[in-house]
C-alpha cells in the first residue's frame, strides 16, 4: 500500500514541520495549515488535531492576542521543551533522509 | 459546504466527547473559517480544504480515547480505544477483528483461571492445618503460598501483555488516519 506509506511519510513530517514553523516565529493556525497543506499536500484540518496533541504534551502552549477584524486570535509558540523536541528531531530528520537519499539516490545528490 | 454545516457535522460527531473539548474544538474550526474568509476565500472552498468533517470528528475522537488510554490504563478507557480504532472503519480491522476476539477472550479465560488458581492457593493455606491433608498441614500451607504467589505473579504477566497488546492496537489504528490527503471529494 504506497498510499499509506506516503500518509505515514507525511504524518511523521507534518509535526516537524509545525514545529520548524513555530521555531520561526509564533504563528496562528490558519496560517500554520495554509503555509503546511500546499507544500505537504494534506487537509487543512489535520493540523487542529495534531497543534492539540502537540499543546497535551506541552510542547506548544497558546495566547490570544487581539485581532483588528473579529474576535482574538489565538497563536501558538514553542516552549522549552518544545525547542528540545525540534532540536532532537531536526536531528533525527537529517541523518535519516541523508541516509536514504544516500541509498536511493547513490550519492548522486550531494 | 456551509460554514453552519461543517461544523453541525463536526459537532454531531464529536458528540460524547466533553463539552469543553467540543466548544474548544469547535471554536478552533470556526476561527479557521473566519480566518479564512479574511484571506478572501468561499465558505465552500475552506470547508473543502478542511476535509470531511465526519471523518474529522472520527479521527478526533480516537486521538482522544487512546489519549486517555495512556493516562488512564483503565478498563473503561482500553474499551473506549478499541470502540474508537473500530470507528475508524478500515477494513482490514474488521479483518481483524476474530482474531482479536479470540485474543480478548483468550485474555478473559487466563485471568479467571488465575483469579481461581489464586483462591484455591488460599484455601490451602487457610484449610491445610484442620484438614489433615497428604503430607501434613505444614506442606499444605507452603504449598497454599505458592499458589497464591504463583497465581499473582502469572496475573503480573498477564497485565503486561494485555497493556501491550493495547498499545499494538492503538500504534494500528494510528495508521488509519487517513485526512491528511487532501479531502477534494469531500
Amino acid at each position: 500500500m504506497p498510499e499509506a506509506i506516503e500518509i505515514q511519510l507525511k504524518k511523521g513530517a507534518l509535526e516537524l514541520c509545525v514545529l520548524a514553523l513555530l521555531h520561526a516565529s509564533d504563528n496562528y493556525a490558519y496560517e500554520i495549515a495554509s503555509s503546511l497543506a500546499d507544500a505537504i499536500g494534506m487537509g487543512e484540518g489535520t493540523i487542529y488535531p495534531l497543534m492539540r496533541r502537540l499543546q497535551a504534551e506541552r510542547l506548544v502552549e497558546t495566547y490570544l492576542v487581539e485581532s483588528p477584524a473579529g474576535p482574538p486570535r489565538k497563536y501558538y509558540r514553542l516552549t522549552e521543551a518544545g525547542r528540545q523536541s525540534f532540536n532532537s528531531q531536526k536531528a533525527a530528520w537529517t541523518s535519516f533522509s541523508g541516509a536514504v537519499d544516500q541509498i536511493v539516490f547513490g550519492g548522486a545528490k550531494a | 459546504m456551509t460554514r453552519q454545516a461543517f461544523l453541525a457535522r463536526l459537532r454531531e460527531g464529536l458528540r460524547g466527547l466533553p463539552a469543553q473539548s467540543v466548544t474548544d474544538i469547535v471554536a478552533d474550526y470556526e476561527a479557521h473559517f473566519n480566518d479564512g474568509e479574511a484571506a478572501g476565500r468561499t465558505e465552500a472552498e475552506v470547508a473543502a480544504a478542511l476535509g470531511d468533517p465526519d471523518r474529522l470528528a472520527r479521527e478526533i475522537r480516537a486521538e482522544s480515547t487512546m489519549a486517555r488510554w495512556r493516562e488512564e490504563r483503565s478498563p473503561g478507557a482500553a474499551a473506549a480505544a478499541v470502540f474508537a480504532v473500530l470507528g475508524l472503519g478500515a477494513i482490514d480491522i474488521l479483518i481483524l477483528l476474530p482474531v482479536l476476539m479470540g485474543v480478548g477472550a483468550a485474555l478473559i479465560g487466563f485471568g479467571v483461571a488465575i483469579i481461581v488458581c489464586f483462591f484455591v492457593g488460599a484455601f490451602m493455606f487457610a484449610g491445610g492445618p484442620f484438614m489433615d491433608p497428604p503430607g501434613g498441614p505444614g506442606v499444605a500451607i507452603l504449598g497454599g503460598i505458592g499458589f497464591m504467589a504463583g497465581s499473582a505473579s502469572a496475573g503480573a504477566i498477564l497485565t503486561i501483555i494485555s497493556i501491550g497488546l493495547m498499545n499494538a492496537l492503538v500504534w494500528y489504528g494510528r495508521l488509519h488516519y487517513r485526512l491528511l490527503k487532501p479531502a477534494l471529494e469531500a
